[in-house]
Formats: C-alpha cells, sequence, structure tokens
C-alpha cells in the first residue's frame, strides 16, 4: 500500500497549506494518520532523502522535503542524501550545482 | 473552420521570471521566449490550446489521467507557494474544449475532462511570456509526463494528429495557437541534478529540425525518456504537438542545455 502514502503525504505538503502547518507543528501524530510502515516511517522521519527515493517515492515529491525543510533535508544536503547508496556516477560531478533557491511564499 | 495558426514548444523555468528581474536582459531564456512572442503576436491567434505535464499540483497518484482535456471556464495558478511569478486567473474555452472531447472519444482516443483545475508552473509559466494579461482563452491539455508508466510517444504523436483534425473539423472561426510545455530533458531533483544528457538533446534537436516527427515518437521509449533525468517526460509534450504540425518545419528551434524553444508557422 504503502510508497502511496509517503507520496501522499509529501503531495499534501505542498498544496494543502493547513496540512503543511500541522505536519510541521506536531508531525507524529500526522503521521499516524498514514498507513506506513515501520520502514517508511523511520526513513521519511530521519530525512533519509536515498532511501525514500529507492522505496520508490517520486523524485518531484522528494523535492518539497528541501523546499520545507522537513525532517532535516535542506538545500544544501538535499542532492547528497538522495544520491546515498547509489554507486558512485560520473555524472554526478556535472550534477553538483546548488539546488535552486526560492523566494519564500507568503504561505 | 478554425485554423492552426502557429506552434510552439517553450519550457518553464520557474525561477526565469524572477532572474530576469535581478539581472534584466542578461538572461538567455528571456531573449528566447520573447523570440516565441514575437512570432505568436505576429499570428494573432485566438485561442491557446497547451499541451502540458501537471507536477503533482492538479493531479494526484489517487486519480492520474494519461491525457486529460481542461474545460474549467477559468483556473488559477501558479498554486505553489514557492514560485516566484505573478499568481494569474486564466480563461478556459469551455464550448471549444467540450467539443474536443467529444471529438476525441469519437476517434477513439479515451480522453478524461477535469472541470476545475489548479494550474500549476509548468502551465502559467509559458502564458506569462506568450499571453500576458492572459488576454487569450487557454484551453489545457494534459499529459502524464511523469507517473510511470507514461504514455506511448506514438500515442501522444496520434493525439496530436487528432487536434490538428478536431482543429480543422471545428466550426468556429478561431485562430488557434498550439504550445507545448516542457524542456526535451533535464533532472532537476533528482540524483542527477545539473546533468544533461546532451547525445539525447542532440538526437532531438536533429529530428525535429528535419521534420521526423514520427521517427521521434518512435525513438523515445520510456526507457529512452527516464534515462535523461528525471524531467524528461516533457519531451511527450513537445511529441504531440509535433503530431499536429504535419510537413511543416520548425521556423527556428534552440535546444539550450535541454530547455527547447521552436516555433513552426502555418500562414
Amino acid at each position: 500500500m504503502s510508497v502511496y502514502q509517503v507520496n501522499k503525504i509529501l503531495y499534501l505538503t505542498d498544496n494543502d497549506a493547513a496540512f503543511r502547518k500541522r505536519l510541521t507543528a506536531e508531525p507524529e501524530t500526522v503521521l499516524k494518520e498514514f498507513r506506513l510502515t515501520t520502514e517508511e516511517h523511520d526513513a521519511l522521519t530521519s530525512g533519509a532523502v536515498g532511501k525514500l527515493y529507492q522505496m520508490g517515492v517520486h523524485t518531484f515529491l522528494l523535492n518539497h522535503l528541501y523546499r520545507y525543510e522537513l525532517f532535516g533535508v535542506n538545500r544544501d544536503n538535499y542532492l547528497s542524501r538522495i544520491r546515498e547508496g547509489m554507486k558512485y556516477d560520473p555524472r554526478f560531478e556535472q550534477g553538483n550545482m546548488p539546488v535552486q533557491r526560492f523566494i519564500k511564499g507568503s504561505s | 473552420m478554425a485554423k492552426l495558426v502557429l506552434a510552439a514548444g517553450v519550457p518553464h523555468p520557474p525561477r526565469l521570471v524572477y532572474e530576469m528581474t535581478q539581472s534584466p536582459g542578461k538572461m538567455r531564456g528571456e531573449a528566447l521566449m520573447k523570440q516565441v512572442r514575437e512570432q505568436v503576436e505576429k499570428a494573432e491567434p485566438d485561442l491557446i490550446i497547451e499541451v502540458d505535464s501537471d507536477h503533482f499540483v492538479n493531479f494526484f497518484y489517487n486519480n492520474l489521467p494519461s491525457f486529460c482535456v481542461g474545460m474549467a471556464e477559468e483556473a488559477e495558478g501558479p498554486q505553489e507557494t514557492w514560485c516566484p511569478i505573478p499568481r494569474y486567473t486564466v480563461r478556459g474555452h469551455v464550448p471549444l474544449a467540450k467539443a474536443l472531447f467529444r471529438y476525441g472519444v469519437n476517434a477513439k482516443f479515451d480522453l478524461a475532462a477535469a472541470h476545475e483545475l489548479r494550474l500549476d508552473h509548468s502551465l502559467v509559466v509559458p502564458l506569462h511570456f506568450l499571453n500576458p494579461s492572459m488576454e487569450l482563452p487557454v484551453i489545457p491539455i494534459y499529459t502524464n509526463g511523469f507517473a510511470s508508466p507514461l504514455p506511448l510517444a506514438t500515442r501522444c504523436f496520434a493525439l496530436g494528429r487528432m487536434l490538428r483534425r478536431f482543429i480543422e473539423a471545428w466550426e468556429g472561426k478561431e485562430r488557434i495557437a498550439l504550445i507545448a510545455s516542457g524542456c526535451f530533458a533535464m533532472d532537476v531533483g533528482g540524483p542527477l541534478r545539473g546533468w544533461t544528457d546532451t547525445e539525447w538533446v542532440k538526437t532531438i534537436s536533429d529530428f525535429l529540425v528535419r521534420g521526423q516527427y514520427h521517427a521521434l515518437a518512435r525513438r523515445a521509449t520510456e526507457d529512452r525518456i527516464n534515462a535523461a533525468g528525471n524531467n524528461s517526460g516533457e519531451l511527450l509534450n513537445w511529441i504531440t504537438v509535433t503530431g499536429a504540425v504535419g510537413k511543416t518545419k520548425p521556423l527556428f528551434l534552440e535546444g539550450d542545455e535541454g530547455s527547447g524553444y521552436a516555433v513552426w508557422k502555418f500562414d
């Protein structure tokens, strides 16, 4: 069932300001509302982007972790984290540009 | 009957508008968007059909069509709070969208229809440049460019051919511009972020310049698209548009490191 549930949490984070506020304020309470496996729960709450990626969470949705700085993920560590567990790839060298910085919206 | 007066493809970099305000006249994307805009102005369209892939703003895995026609009277976007461009209200064109839906179903395209839309940056950024003040109505056509399995590129091409037949069969007198939103190939937030698959970008550009559109569609398998980075499914929007241009070759085409800008004229 589940990678869907992780995707859904990240989708709601970007699309529902009230949900995002609740998730930030009381993450454990909010996460209980979803049917996560222990592995998914732990990967998410420890900001293990690479593990979530390997599980099949969509990269566009993973991006919200750094955009909203959730579970310790930010613009500076996102790339190194998503590559955790991957073999070295020379293309990483070209990919080392920093993740884009956006002006934060009002909400 | 209506007339297809112009087809175009442009990317939708969310930062471009912001960067232009920081260093006006310096961004390559600004100049290329202007070039496309000038052609759109000359073509004097009454209406835009925009082929785009939603980035999990209007659609999600709970309900994610391969192809969908937007038939809202109006819709707002971009919805993403992190996207630094003005928020617009975009008008639709319900009668034409409904007719397109019916025409598509009769032509054996089992399209989805959406009467309410939340527009994301990928739909709005091209309009910010090509439809200033949102004066023209816009019919969005969504392709699933991101959630595997993607629709076949050859099917997207056939969708484009159907669009052209629909435009020419439509009873109105509208002059229509058909716009693809998206890049050729790019990785924007996956592990290969910043890398460009220059070989694939060149292959795409070569096929487009030669007018070998169906050959491109045959080459653009999901595996090939995914190998070029997590954002590369937007090529399906380009391929859809090439299905509508017939034998016409692009007036100009610019690969720009995977971004992709082009215009086709039909007058």
